[in-house]
């Protein structure tokens, strides 16, 4: 006999845990097989990677330390929940790289789970789908990326998303030694608040042209033309060599006829993570943040004894299926067979199926 | 048509008088109406009405493409928006405030000092780097009172003039920040209508500039 005193609150999950079912998830699989499909189409094979690890493995990424989910096994040891598939991706592709030096193609599925705060929809648990190319070497890589990206989202009917590419190279320049882990000053860039960028600058005794290239960030955003714009304020090595960089992978954008047409953001700055070049995040209208992102990351695979440039990004399944636009399913309607009929009713769904129809088979008058 | 949260409370008449002079006035008088939508006279941005506590959320959730918020209330929920601009009104300051006499009587002890706010975050985050032990006491008005009676030995509150604390007998110990209203922008509006964002950006920078020239 089933035990009757189940409490209502005994049904709930963990707040922040993943849960679709239904013509949602069906949206999703759509979502994920359509991503799966066009990167087999530029030679990506799956990678099943492990679902925890050593805490070292998830260091340099974009959770912090605290956001991480721990706990320990059999034999005492501390491990980590996947918080990060690109950093994981990298100690397995490190293993096979080590044995022989080679370009790999490589794509995944799954969750990672990192705490989110409540503002973020206090999301826990993250599905991805997404892919890294390692021993990608030059611009060509970079821009290719950004065509996978978008042949994904032109497959799944959102054409209207908008790519935003930015430059870690570039803000990094900007800042200095001196600004590059000023946490407030990073923050005040990220929220775009010049006021505040101005008074950080000043407060810690930067120069007047770095105050002035730094306050310039939030306004150095939108089409091609912004790079030119922040030649003119930027005039250190590592800034031109960013914005060099920039200017290549838009002509080559628009030399290949890729239909990709990104804004360019050059304030655009991420806290704690590997990317050492170019970098995107993907917005659309109906979503409030991002459907997903990428970008380079040529220094990842150092902390592995290895010299490998790599590109590579990820979609947000949940956000890119919120994305998507609502139409009616184009699968052919299920042949009804009624399951109290018992063998022949079974025996008249096996002759469906073999013939290729949807079959529901359930109890109840045809 | 672009939505714009606006909270309602002290706020709201600084913003419509903003909102009218940089050429986006109501189509209806925002502190009378009982509306939660009411569209501006221009037709291009929708007004959201909401608690002030609650117009940052609907921006970070994309419901509302802009918003208008008070610093104070930004530093106190930490969202993930944009803030590209100090509209420049609505200015008060964020306080440490007590007895007069109380940082000399706790100079000299271990135990927690207790701390009463309507911006817990706020007072943990400031004690917490200072080093400083400490309980904090959220509290939902009327702060002042819980420094008066002992509830807490400080409170970190908004200062307009100080004329509150002067008439309870309490002083500022410690200026945290300037706050003001500020435009907060939805990070994925900002780039995926970036030309409709941007013009409106820049129709407030002009009336913010204008007001202070």
């Amino acid at each position: 006999m089933a035990d009757t005193h189940i409490r209502s609150r005994d049904l709930a999950f963990a707040p922040g845990t993943e849960l679709v079912f239904g013509p949602q998830a069906a949206r999703r699989t759509q979502v994920s097989d359509t991503i799966a499909r066009v990167s087999r189409g530029w030679g990506f094979t799956d990678i099943v990677l492990p679902s925890f690890d050593d805490r070292r493995t998830f260091e340099g990424g974009e959770a912090h330390d605290a956001d991480l989910y721990r706990f320990m096994d059999r034999e005492g040891r501390w491990l980590t929940l996947r918080a990060d598939f690109t950093l994981i991706a990298a100690k397995a592709l490190a293993i096979e790289l080590r044995r022989e030096l080679r370009v790999i193609r490589a794509s995944y599925e799954g969750r990672v789970f990192r705490f989110q705060a409540a503002g973020h929809g206090a999301r826990v648990e993250q599905s991805q789908r997404g892919l890294e190319w390692v021993n990608a070497r030059g611009i060509v890589h970079d821009a290719a990326a950004l065509c996978i990206a978008s042949e994904c989202l032109s497959e799944l009917g959102l054409k209207d998303a908008t790519t935003v590419v930015g430059h870690a190279g570039f803000v990094a320049a900007a800042l200095g030694d001196k600004g590059k882990s000023d946490r407030a000053l990073l923050e005040a860039i990220d929220h775009k608040n010049a006021a505040r960028i101005k008074e950080l600058a000043h407060r810690r005794g930067l120069d007047e042209q770095r105050t002035a290239l730094l306050a310039e960030l939030p306004s150095l955003c939108g089409g091609p033309d912004v790079i030119a714009r922040a030649r003119e304020i930027a005039p250190m090595l590592s800034a031109r060599h960013a914005l060099d960089e920039l200017e290549k992978l838009s002509q080559m954008l628009r030399e290949s006829g890729a239909g990709v047409a990104p804004l360019f953001d050059l304030g655009e700055v991420r806290q704690f993570n590997y990317y050492s070049g170019m970098m995107f995040k993907i917005y659309h209208p109906r979503v409030g943040d991002d459907l997903g992102g990428g970008g380079r990351y040529d220094r990842l695979f150092d902390r592995y004894g290895l010299d490998v440039p790599a590109v590579g990004f990820g979609f947000d399944l949940a956000r890119v299926t919120e994305a998507m636009p609502r139409t009616e399913s184009g699968e052919a309607a299920a042949v009804q067979v009624n399951a109290k009929e018992g063998a022949v009713a079974l025996r008249e769904a096996l002759a469906l199926r073999a013939a290729g129809q949807a079959v529901s088979l359930a109890e109840g008058k045809r | 048509m672009l939505r714009v949260a606006l909270p309602t409370g002290r706020i709201l008449k600084d913003a419509e008088r903003f909102l009218t002079a940089a050429g986006y006035a109501p189509a209806e008088n925002l502190a009378a109406t009982r509306k939660l939508l009411v569209p501006s006279q221009c037709g291009r941005l929708e007004y959201l009405l909401v608690k002030p506590v609650d117009a940052p959320l609907y921006v970070e959730q994309g419901l509302a493409e802009l918003g208008i918020s008070g610093k104070d209330t930004l530093m106190e929920l930490a969202p993930d928006l944009l803030e590209p601009l100090d509209l420049g009104f609505a200015r008060c300051r964020m306080v440490v405030a007590g007895r007069p006499e109380i940082r000399r009587s706790l100079d000299n002890t271990l135990s927690p000092v207790r701390v009463a706010s309507k911006f817990p975050r706020v007072a943990r985050l400031h004690f917490e780097k200072r080093g400083i032990p400490h309980v904090v006491f959220k509290l939902s008005g009327s702060v002042e009172i819980g420094a008066v009676l002992g509830l807490a030995h400080y409170i970190v509150d908004i200062v307009e003039t100080g004329t509150t604390l002067r008439e309870n007998g309490l002083v500022v110990h410690e200026e945290l920040a300037q706050c003001s209203a500020r435009l907060v922008i939805n990070r994925a509006a900002h780039y995926s209508q970036f030309g409709a964002v941007g013009a409106v950006i820049a129709d407030f920078a002009r009336s913010t500039e204008n007001q202070h020239a």
